[in-house]
C-alpha cells in the first residue's frame, strides 16, 4: 500500500499496469466535475441529473477501453482528455435520442436511471454519489439561474479549465469581455449563497 | 454591460488569477470571489486535504486512498516509528451505520493477532475524524511481489496465506475482501493481510448492511457473494484464495468481464481457463488446487482454508496432493454442449450421415460422462495410476496360485491368514482414501478388493473344507480336477466364492457410485453363471455332446440382456452397458459352438434337405439368419443400448454368409451345385455391396467388395478358363457402372421421365 501515491499520473500508470482501482479513483477525481460539465453540454431538455450520471459513467467506460491512447501532457491532459471523450457521448446520445433508439441500448453499469444495472467496480456507487450529489445539484441548481452567457463563460473557466484566451477564442469575444462575465458570474453566484445556507 | 472601470480592473485581475498569472492571495478585493470559486471546486473536487496530527501522530502524506477513505503514512514521534492509519472520508464521518461498520473493521483486526495479519495499534478518539492506527508495511502486492518467482516459492506464499486466512476464520471472522491488494508481500516474502473493510464478523452475530456498494472487488468476488446471496461463509474467503492463486500462476485473474455484471455472471457461469493452457509449465497439482478452491459449489471447495494450505504443504513436500476438480468435465461440457449443437445442425442438412452422427455423438457422450477414476477410463495414463494397477493384478494372481498350487510352507491356515491379510487392507484403504478425496488411488484398492475377495473366499472355503459336495458325487465333473490343479476347488466352492462377491461389487457401486464396479459385478456374475453350468454337469455334457452343451450359454445370454435391459430401464445406462456385452458374447458362443458340434442339427439337416449333405455352412447361414431377426427386433426396441446389440449382431452377417458361401461352392459336388455355388457368391457379394447403403454398414461394403472378387476368381477358374472374355465383362462393366454413376441424375430422369421423376422427388 506504500507505493501508490495518487497523483493522476501516478493512478493512470498503474491503470496502464492493469490496477482497475487505480483508474477508478482517477475517475472518481474528475467525477463531479465531468458531471457538470457534461450537465451544461446536452441539451437543456434533457439536463436530467440521472440522464447525466449515465453519460458520465458511459465516458469512464469508454475512457477506461481506449486508456491506451491516451498520451500524458499535464496535470489538466487527463481531464481534457475525458472532456473530449464526454463530448463524443453527449452527441452520440443526441443522436441515440433523436432515433429514439436509446430504450433497447446497454447501459452497462448501474445508476439512478439504470437501478437493475450492476455495481461499477468503485467508480461511483449509488452511495457515494448520493452523498456527492445533493451537494452538485445545489451547484447546477445555482447556475442554472445564470444568465447563459455569465454560465458558459463560468463553466469553461472553472469547470472545463480553460484560460481566458481560450474562452475568448469560444465565445467569439475578447479577453476582457470574459473576464468580465465570469466576475460578474461569480457575484451574481455569491448573491445565492445565503439562499443555500438556509 | 455597464462600463464601471473598478469593475472592469478587477475583472482583469480575476482573469489573470484564472490563467494562474497571479496568486489568488495578492488581489485581496477578490476574496469573496474567490471563496466563490474555492467553493465550486469543494464541490467538484475529491477532498485532497491532509489532517496535521491524527490519534497524536504527525501526519507525513498519503499511502492510498480507496473505497471508503484513506490510508496515510504517520510518524508516532514518541516511539520514533512509521505508522499507517486508516481514515473513513469525510462524507461518510456522519453516517453512523457506515461508522459503525468502519470500527468494526477495526475491532476485528485488533483481535488478530499473526505474524501474517498487520497488526492494529489504537482506535481513533472520539473528537477526531473515524480513524484506527496500524503497522506500517513495506512491501509490494502479492501479484506483483509473487512475478519472479518460482512455482514452488509461489505455492509458498500462498500456503501462508491461505493459513493466515484459515487463522482469521478461526478467530470468526471472514474476510470477504482478499484481493492481492489488500495483501503485502514483504523482501522476506513474508505476505501481510491488511484491510478487513468488508470483514464479516462470524461471532458477533450482527451483519452490517451493505451500502448499496458491491461488497468487495468484483474479480475476487465468489459465486454466492456475485449472485447476492445472503449466506457467506469461509468458503467464500477460499474461493478468493483461489482467485488469487489463479493470478499469482497466470499472472491474470480467473474470470473478466467487459462490464460488472458480464463480469459477475461469468464469476457465476464460467469456469476459468485452466492455468495450464495459459502456461504449460505450471504444476499440474497446483492447477488443480486452484481448480478446487475456485469451484462454482461451495461444498465442492475446499472445506476450510486450512485444506487448501494442507494441500500446497504437500505439493510442496512433494507428495500427491487431494484436489480432484470435477471442473475438468464441466470445462468438457460447456465445450461439447456447442459442439453437439452443431453437429445435430449438420445432421439436419445432411453434412454428417446419420451413422457419423451417431457416432460422433457416442463419442462426446462418452467425454461428458463424468471420468471414472479407474484406469481404462481414465482420460490420461500417469505411473502411479499404472503402477497401482499392476499393483492390484500381482495381487489377484498370487492369491489365485494360493486356490490352484499347494505350498506345504502355507498349508492350513497360513494359507487363509495370508490372503486375507492382504485383502482386507485392501477395502479399508479403499474407503480411507475415497472419504478424504483422492478417487484415483481409492477406486483401485477397491477394485483390487473386488478381485481378492471371491478368491480369499475361497481360499478359506477350501481350506474350511466347506461346499466340498461333488457335482454328481464324482470327481470328474469337477473343473479342477479336470484342469489338473494340484488343489482340487469343487465346483460348488468356485461358486460360492464368485457368489460373494456379487453383493460386494454391488455396496462398491453404490458406496462409490462408480460404473466400473458394474463392470466387475457382470464379470462377476458370467463366472458365477459358467459355475452353475459346471455344477449342473457342465463337463457331463461336454462329453457326451459339445454342441449341445454350448446351447446352454443361451439361456445365460438371455439373463444378461434381460439385466441389461431392466437396469436401463431403471435409468443407469451406464451401468446396463456392462451387460450388454456378455449377453452378445455367450449368444456368439452359444450359436457358433452349437453348430459347429452339434451332430443332431447336422443330422437334421441331412436327413430333411439331403442335397445339403449336413453341411455346417448351411447352419453357419441359418446363425446369419438368426442374427438378422435379432437385429430386426432390437431395432425396434426404444434403448439405444440394444440398438447397438442389433449391430453388434448385424456386423458378423456378411461374414457369416459369404465365407459359408465360399466354402460351400469349394465343397460342391457335382457341376449344377458347383455352378449354383459359383454364380450366387458375386451375386451375393453385390448384394450385401448395395445394402450397406440403408443402414450405412460399410463392413457391408467392404466384405462385399472382397468377396466379389473372390468370386469372380472362383468363375475364372471353373467356368470361364482361358476366356478372355470374362476380364474384358469386367472391365466394360466397372466402366459402365462408373459412367452411369456420373450421370447418375440425368440417368435417372431419362429412365424414368421427368414426371415421373419429380413426383418421386415430391413424394
Amino acid at each position: 500500500m506504500i507505493e501508490t501515491p495518487t497523483s493522476t499520473f501516478t493512478l493512470l500508470e498503474a491503470a496502464r499496469a492493469g490496477d482497475r482501482q487505480a483508474l477508478s479513483r482517477a475517475f472518481e477525481k474528475y467525477q463531479r466535475r465531468l458531471t457538470v460539465l457534461v450537465y451544461y453540454r446536452v441539451a437543456p431538455e434533457a439536463r436530467r441529473f440521472e440522464e447525466v450520471e449515465d453519460l458520465v459513467q458511459e465516458t469512464f467506460l469508454r475512457a477506461w477501453r481506449d486508456l491506451d491512447r491516451f498520451r500524458w501532457q499535464s496535470p489538466d491532459s487527463f481531464f481534457r482528455w475525458l472532456a473530449s471523450i464526454a463530448g463524443h457521448v453527449v452527441i452520440d446520445q443526441a443522436r441515440y435520442r433523436a432515433r429514439e433508439c436509446r430504450a433497447g441500448e446497454e447501459v452497462p453499469l448501474r445508476s439512478a436511471s439504470n437501478p437493475g444495472g450492476a455495481d461499477p467496480a468503485d467508480i461511483a456507487t449509488p452511495s457515494r454519489l448520493l452523498a456527492r450529489k445533493e451537494a452538485v445539484e445545489r451547484l447546477l441548481a445555482r447556475l442554472d439561474e445564470l444568465p447563459a452567457d455569465y454560465r458558459e463563460a463560468l463553466v469553461l473557466a472553472k469547470i472545463e479549465g480553460c484560460t481566458t484566451a481560450e474562452i475568448a477564442g469560444r465565445m467569439g469575444k475578447s479577453r476582457e469581455a470574459v473576464a468580465l462575465l465570469v466576475y460578474r458570474a461569480l457575484k451574481r453566484l455569491r448573491a445565492s449563497a445565503p439562499e443555500r445556507a438556509r | 454591460m455597464n462600463d464601471d472601470p473598478c469593475e472592469r480592473e478587477l475583472a482583469r485581475a480575476l482573469g489573470d488569477i484564472l490563467d494562474r498569472k497571479v496568486e489568488p492571495e495578492s488581489v485581496p478585493e477578490l476574496a469573496a470571489e474567490i471563496e466563490t470559486l474555492n467553493e465550486i471546486d469543494r464541490v467538484i473536487e475529491a477532498d485532497s486535504t491532509l489532517p496535521g496530527r491524527l490519534s497524536g501522530h504527525r501526519i507525513l502524506g498519503e499511502i492510498g486512498s480507496g473505497g471508503m477513505g484513506r490510508v496515510l503514512l504517520a510518524l508516532d514521534e514518541a516511539l520514533g516509528r512509521k505508522v499507517a492509519i486508516k481514515t473513513l472520508a469525510a462524507r461518510y464521518a456522519e453516517d453512523a451505520g457506515l461508522r459503525a461498520r468502519f470500527m468494526q473493521e477495526a475491532r476485528a483486526m485488533a483481535r488478530v493477532s499473526h505474524p501474517h495479519v498487520a497488526r492494529i495499534y489504537n482506535l481513533g478518539p472520539a473528537g477526531e475524524t473515524p480513524h484506527f492506527v496500524m503497522e506500517y508495511l513495506e512491501g509490494a502486492q502479492l501479484t506483483r511481489a509473487a512475478a519472479g518467482l518460482s512455482f514452488g516459492q509461489k505455492a509458498e506464499l500462498m500456503l501462508k496465506v491461505a493459513s493466515a486466512v484459515h487463522f482469521l476464520h478461526q478467530q470468526g471472522i471472514v474476510h470477504r475482501d482478499l484481493k492481492p491488494a489488500n495483501i503485502l508481500v514483504g523482501p522476506d516474502l513474508e505476505p501481510k493481510i491488511l484491510d478487513f473493510g468488508l470483514a464479516l464478523d462470524l461471532g458477533g452475530g450482527e451483519r452490517l448492511s451493505r451500502i448499496g456498494e458491491i461488497a468487495g472487488t468484483p474479480e475476487y468476488l465468489s459465486p454466492e457473494q456475485a449472485s447476492g446471496a445472503a449466506a457467506i461463509d469461509a468458503r467464500s474467503d477460499v474461493f478468493a484464495l483461489g482467485s488469487l492463486f489463479y493470478e499469482l500462476l497466470t499472472g491474470e485473474v480467473p474470470f473478466r468481464g467487459e462490464t460488472v455484471a458480464q463480469l459477475l455472471a461469468h464469476i457465476r457461469e464460467q469456469d476459468p481457463a485452466p492455468p495450464r493452457r495459459l502456461h504449460a509449465a505450471i504444476p499440474r497439482d497446483l492447477q488443480n488446487i486452484c481448480f478446487k478452491a475456485l469451484e462454482k459449489d461451495p461444498a465442492a471447495r475446499y472445506g476450510s482454508a486450512r485444506e487448501m494450505a494442507d494441500d500446497l504443504r504437500r505439493f510442496l513436500a512433494g507428495e500427491a496432493v487431494h484436489a480432484e476438480p470435477p471442473v475438468y468435465a464441466r470445462l468438457i461440457r460447456g465445450k461439447v454442449a456447442e459442439h453437439l449443437r452443431d453437429l445435430e445442425a449438420w445432421r439436419r442438412d445432411e453434412i454428417v450421415s446419420e451413422a457419423e452422427y451417431e457416432g460422433m455423438r457416442k463419442h462426446y457422450n462418452r467425454l461428458l460422462e463424468p471420468e471414472d477414476a479407474w484406469i481404462l477410463a481414465a482420460r490420461r495414463l500417469t505411473l502411479p495410476q499404472v503402477t497401482l494397477y499392476l499393483g492390484a493384478w500381482l495381487l489377484a494372481v498370487g492369491a489365485a496360485f494360493l486356490t490352484s498350487f499347494r505350498y506345504p510352507a502355507l498349508a492350513g491356515a497360513p494359507s487363509v491368514v495370508l490372503v486375507w491379510g492382504f485383502t482386507l487392507p485392501m477395502v479399508w484403504v479403499g474407503i480411507r482414501e475415497w472419504r478424504g478425496g483422492r478417487f484415483r488411488v481409492a477406486i483401485a484398492y477397491l477394485l483390487a478388493f473386488c478381485l481378492l475377495a471371491p478368491i480369499a473366499s475361497l481360499v478359506t472355503v477350501e481350506e474350511l473344507r466347506l461346499f466340498a459336495v461333488l457335482t454328481r458325487g464324482d470327481l470328474k465333473f469337477e473343473f479342477s480336477h479336470r484342469m489338473g490343479f494340484a488343489r482340487e476347488a469343487t465346483n460348488a466352492q468356485f461358486w460360492w466364492a464368485l457368489f460373494a462377491g456379487l453383493p460386494i461389487c454391488t455396496w462398491m457401486r453404490r458406496f462409490t457410485q462408480a460404473p466400473v464396479f458394474s463392470l466387475f459385478f457382470a464379470a462377476n456374475a458370467a463366472l458365477l453363471s459358467l459355475a452353475t453350468l459346471l455344477r449342473m454337469g457342465l463337463i457331463d455334457w461336454v462329453d457326451r455332446d459339445p454342441g449341445r452343451a454350448y446351447l446352454h450359454l443361451l439361456p445365460i445370454a438371455l439373463v444378461f440382456l434381460a439385466a441389461g435391459y431392466a437396469v436401463e430401464r431403471l435409468g443407469h445406462p451406464e451401468d446396463s452397458c456392462y451387460f450388454y456385452p456378455f449377453a452378445v458374447g455367450f449368444t456368439w458362443a452359444a450359436l457358433t459352438g452349437a453348430v459347429s458340434y452339434y451332430e443332431p442339427y447336422a443330422n437334421w439337416l441331412r436327413t430333411t434337405f439331403p442335397w445339403t449333405r449336413g453341411q455346417l455352412e448351411y447352419l453357419f447361414i441359418g446363425n446369419a439368419a438368426i442374427y438378422f431377426a435379432l437385429d430386426r427386433v432390437f431395432e425396434r426396441a426404444s434403448s439405444t443400448q440394444l440398438h447397438a446389440v442389433g449391430k453388434t449382431f448385424r456386423f458378423v452377417i456378411p461374414g457369416h454368409v459369404l465365407t459359408s458361401l465360399l466354402l460351400l461352392g469349394m465343397h460342391a459336388k457335382g457341376r449344377t451345385e458347383e455352378r449354383v455355388f459359383e454364380w450366387l457368391l458375386p451375386a451375393m457379394a453385390l448384394a450385401f455391396v448395395f445394402s450397406a447403403i440403408p443402414r450405412q454398414m460399410k463392413n457391408f461394403f467392404v466384405t462385399g467388395l472382397v468377396f466379389f472378387a473372390a468370386g469372380a476368381y472362383r468363375l475364372q477358374e471353373n467356368v470361364f478358363p482361358g476366356r478372355a472374355g470374362w476380364p474384358a465383362a469386367l472391365l466394360t462393366a466397372g466402366l459402365t457402372l462408373m459412367i452411369a454413376a456420373a450421370w447418375y441424375a440425368p440417368l435417372r430422369v431419362a429412365l424414368l421421365g421427368p414426371k415421373k421423376f419429380l413426383r418421386k422427388l415430391q413424394s
